[in-house]
């Protein structure tokens, strides 16, 4: 108890450091990259004074250090801020030169978050068991026989699927599986329906990982002695499989699914978002970018180095518990 | 319960099974739309407010075209650039030199069921000409409205001296709002309430929905509803009218355009639109103050080579305004492909051969406008053949668009700069004088007063036929003779819809036209 309680203490205080790091990161690129969201609030044609005008409301012209602790304490009190171009309703909003919206007429950040969470989480929960559809067994099978075709296999299709660009997975699949035979919705999101083609799309992306991870973590155990100690002790080859080399495996495993998948679930996600028409997090995050839309990316950013930060928190606790010697 | 080999290997059959057969069944009809409803995949979106007055944006735009009625209509075709056809007017004339009067159609009401009458034109045009309304530099000036009585109003520019004749096509640009929505600014911002073929019914995140206006003039839409969707990535918007989701989308590029053409159900239109491809010198820098140095680059680039590029999207004109605009002529004498007229220009210049220039910025965008990286490249190349030190920049479109414009001090980034003007009225001062008078000169700074001149005189002029003569003879030339910019050629839109809609109507700079439309 005493070690899980010094365990998070410590990795949360690093974690915030490293969100905070990230935050200021963002936040400062943000406002040195070229696109100001003054010309795509106001249009095309807002005069010089009117952009001026606008730039001072909504704070933009303080330094940026000014600007950040502003908006860290802002985030402290649970608030995210209001974005720059999308009102109440959601929707996209720039250009017109009488002005930003009023405050009350945009949107809050955290309301767009929550709205757009749930499609990603679904989008997200679906690719990732997709992945574990194909990869498991794949690599399972490639594992336990690396000196067989099974392994031959895993190799080809995760060399396979890395190869193949996210971009062009998701057109080929929807031209295919949607426009040609008609099996499956593509675009937007009305039903789980919705949400298929582009798991398999995350899923194609994932398993290649997933593939590699678990056949070479597996692999190595198979072929260590005590493996093949255990079943001349009399533990059938199933048993030491189910008991020993999968528990034996999980470590690196989870280290694996904790670094590496969850940020390019993260990183997938919104590409596939943005193809799809996919209403979640990315979508609205990549519409964000190409808006100048501050609040958002900063929000989206600080949440997902959060989550990531968590994640890799939660594997490394579990890593401990599953073994012991990593406690020290 | 214990998974054994032969029980998995039984439900994997099962999975497969079904997802053989039952996956048509289930999801067959997942995607079929309402019936009478039509989704209009757009590559744009509007803005925070309904005002028209309040924007210059060309997506929202289009929206108003489904929404507003105007005292005329322009269906501006480049066989008849001037015809005016009625809307909300039935006649119109010219009394004098700084009048214009309206007769207007009777009967028509506005969305929330407020008769519209003389008033509602009064109002709508002396608010939106009003110079501190974000959008009145599309309009010549201010304007005094006098009612004659419910159906006759006359447009007088007499108090602020130039001939109300410059209201002649933009009047069938500007969308007429209820009086008394004009009295109250919020209102106006918040809904549109016009006298279009459909009505707002409201927004849901990044969707619009419009209904058929039981009360049209017109006659109500046959098409019951229409959605108007915003998907930014060009190949979503085909997939999704691939597979049936979508019924209409807009801003194809040319191979999207060439592959639709050839696939079953899909139906493509392709139509020239009231927007140039330009361009813009930085004419008050060097080394493009120097007209000499402007006209040598204009004479180092092949336009047949760079519309060979563009395809489908682009149409060849030697003029600076679009064939759809009232004034359009093939421009005798506009600067061709001539490398050594360029060359003997750059040396009369004091450059020859393009020594001594600076080093030359050339700022495009991409993903907005078809082809402009790989024209800007070809051209960057060509400029560089003749010794101007071309370096091009391709920027994603907010990044492009804050470069885009002069700044408070005058000047913009960069030399050369890619643009395209697209405006909603054969009318070609929306797009010479924001352009090239220097009063305004937006993007490329050009101060000259023989353009300054010339620009006033056929916008003073008596008559629509002085007019057309002074721009044909005068100033088109003229421009194209000082070169401020390069009108590299006029686009063409590419469009596709299922094959289900009929007798949409698709206009020159975006609106379109569904109050007859059908979707079987």
């Amino acid at each position: 108890m005493a070690f899980a309680i010094e365990f998070f203490l410590r990795r949360l205080s690093q974690g915030l450091l490293i969100v905070l790091l990230v935050a200021f990161v963002i936040f400062t690129l943000l406002r040195i990259a070229p696109g100001d969201p003054i010309r795509i609030i106001l249009g095309p044609m807002a005069t010089a004074t009117a952009m001026e005008e606008t730039a001072r409301e909504l704070g933009l012209r303080d330094p940026i250090p000014i600007q950040f602790g502003r908006f860290v304490m802002q985030v402290a009190g649970g608030d995210f801020g209001h974005s720059f171009i999308r009102g109440k309703q959601g929707g996209a909003s720039g250009g017109s030169q009488d002005g930003a919206m009023e405050l009350s007429q945009r949107a809050s950040v955290m309301d767009l978050i929550a709205t757009a969470l749930p499609y990603t989480l679904i989008l997200a929960g679906l690719g990732l068991l997709f992945s574990f559809l194909i990869a498991v067994p794949i690599g399972l099978a490639a594992g336990l026989n690396p000196n067989g075709w099974q392994q031959k296999l895993g190799l080809y299709m995760s060399s396979f699927f890395v190869s193949l660009p996210n971009i062009w997975v998701g057109v080929v699949l929807i031209y295919l599986l949607s426009a040609k035979s008609g099996l499956l919705p593509a675009i937007g999101y009305r039903n789980i329906a919705y949400a298929i083609i582009p798991a398999l799309v995350v899923a194609i992306e994932m398993s290649p990982v997933m593939i590699r991870a678990i056949s070479v973590s597996i692999a190595s155990n198979v072929q260590e002695a005590y493996f093949n100690v255990g079943q001349v002790r009399g533990i059938s080859r199933n048993k030491m499989i189910y008991r020993h080399v999968i528990r034996n495996a999980a470590v690196p495993l989870l280290n694996v699914f904790g670094a590496q998948m969850i940020g390019m679930l993260l990183g997938g996600l919104f590409v596939v978002e943005y193809i799809f028409s996919f209403p979640g997090i990315g979508l609205l995050t990549i519409n964000a970018v190409f808006q100048r839309d501050f609040p958002i990316i900063q929000a989206v950013a600080i949440l997902a180095s959060a989550v990531l930060v968590l994640i890799n928190i939660l594997v490394d606790f579990a890593s401990t518990t599953i073994d012991r010697r990593l406690k020290f | 319960m214990n998974t054994t080999r032969r029980r998995f290997l039984a439900g994997t059959a099962v999975v497969g099974i079904a997802g053989a057969i039952g996956t048509p069944a289930i999801f067959g009809k997942a995607f079929a739309q309402a019936s009478n409803t039509l989704i209009f995949a757009a590559a744009g979106t509007v803005t925070g407010s309904w005002d028209p007055s309040s924007h210059t944006v060309a997506p929202q735009i289009t929206a108003e075209g489904f929404l507003f009625g105007r005292l005329t209509l322009c269906p501006m075709t480049p066989d008849n650039p001037g015809e005016i056809l009625p809307d909300l007017a039935l006649s119109w004339s010219q009394v004098d030199e700084h009048t214009l009067e309206y007769k207007l159609r009777e009967g028509v009401t506005f969305h929330d069921g407020k008769p519209f009458t003389a008033r509602d034109v009064k109002a709508t045009y002396e608010y939106a000409s009003d110079p501190g309304r974000p959008a009145s530099a599309w309009y010549p000036g201010r304007v005094d409205v006098e009612v004659v009585d419910d159906l006759t109003v006359r447009l007088s520019t007499k108090a602020y001296g130039y001939p109300a004749l410059n209201f002649w096509y933009v009047s069938s640009f500007l969308p007429i709002l209820c009086a008394d929505d004009v009295a109250n600014p919020d209102t106006l911002k918040q809904r549109p309430n016009g006298t279009g073929p459909f009505k707002y019914v409201g927004t849901t995140g990044d969707q619009i929905n419009f209904q058929a206006f039981d009360g049209y003039h017109g006659g109500k839409p046959m098409i019951e509803n229409l959605i108007w969707t915003y998907v930014p990535d060009a190949n979503t918007r085909v997939l999704g009218l691939l597979n049936g989701q979508y019924h209409l989308t807009e801003r194809l590029e040319p191979e999207q355009y060439a592959s639709l053409s050839k696939e079953a159900g899909i139906k493509t239109d392709r139509s020239l639109s009231s927007e140039n491809k330009y361009l813009h010198f930085r004419c008050n820098k060097p080394p493009f103050d120097d007209v000499r140095v402007r006209l040598a680059a204009f004479h180092s680039i092949d336009r047949e080579q760079v519309l060979a590029v563009v395809g489908e999207a682009g149409q060849a004109s030697n003029c600076h305004i679009s064939p759809v605009k009232f004034g359009f002529t093939d421009v005798e004498g506009y600067p061709d492909y001539n490398p050594a007229k360029a060359q003997a220009l750059l040396a009369e210049a004091g450059f020859p051969k393009g020594q001594g220039l600076p080093e030359i910025e050339y700022i495009t965008s991409v993903g907005f406008y078809p082809k402009t990286r790989e024209y800007g490249e070809l051209i960057s190349a060509m400029l560089q053949e003749q010794g101007f030190p071309v370096k091009l920049t391709t920027l994603e479109p907010a990044a492009w668009e804050e470069q885009l414009y002069r700044r408070a001090d005058g000047q913009g980034p960069g030399h050369i700069v890619d643009v395209g003007w697209i405006t909603g009225s054969p009318e070609p001062d929306l797009v010479l004088r924001p352009n090239y008078h220097s009063s305004f000169a937006l993007i490329n700074g050009i101060n000259d007063p023989e353009i300054d001149a010339s620009l006033d005189k056929e916008r003073n002029a008596l008559t629509t036929e002085e007019r057309l003569k002074v721009l044909q003879t005068e100033t088109l030339p003229l421009i194209a003779a000082k070169a401020p910019s390069i009108s590299l050629f006029s686009s063409v839109f590419l469009r596709a819809m299922s094959d289900k809609v009929d007798g949409a109507i698709f206009f020159p700079n975006g609106p379109i036209d569904l109050s007859k439309a059908t979707l079987a």
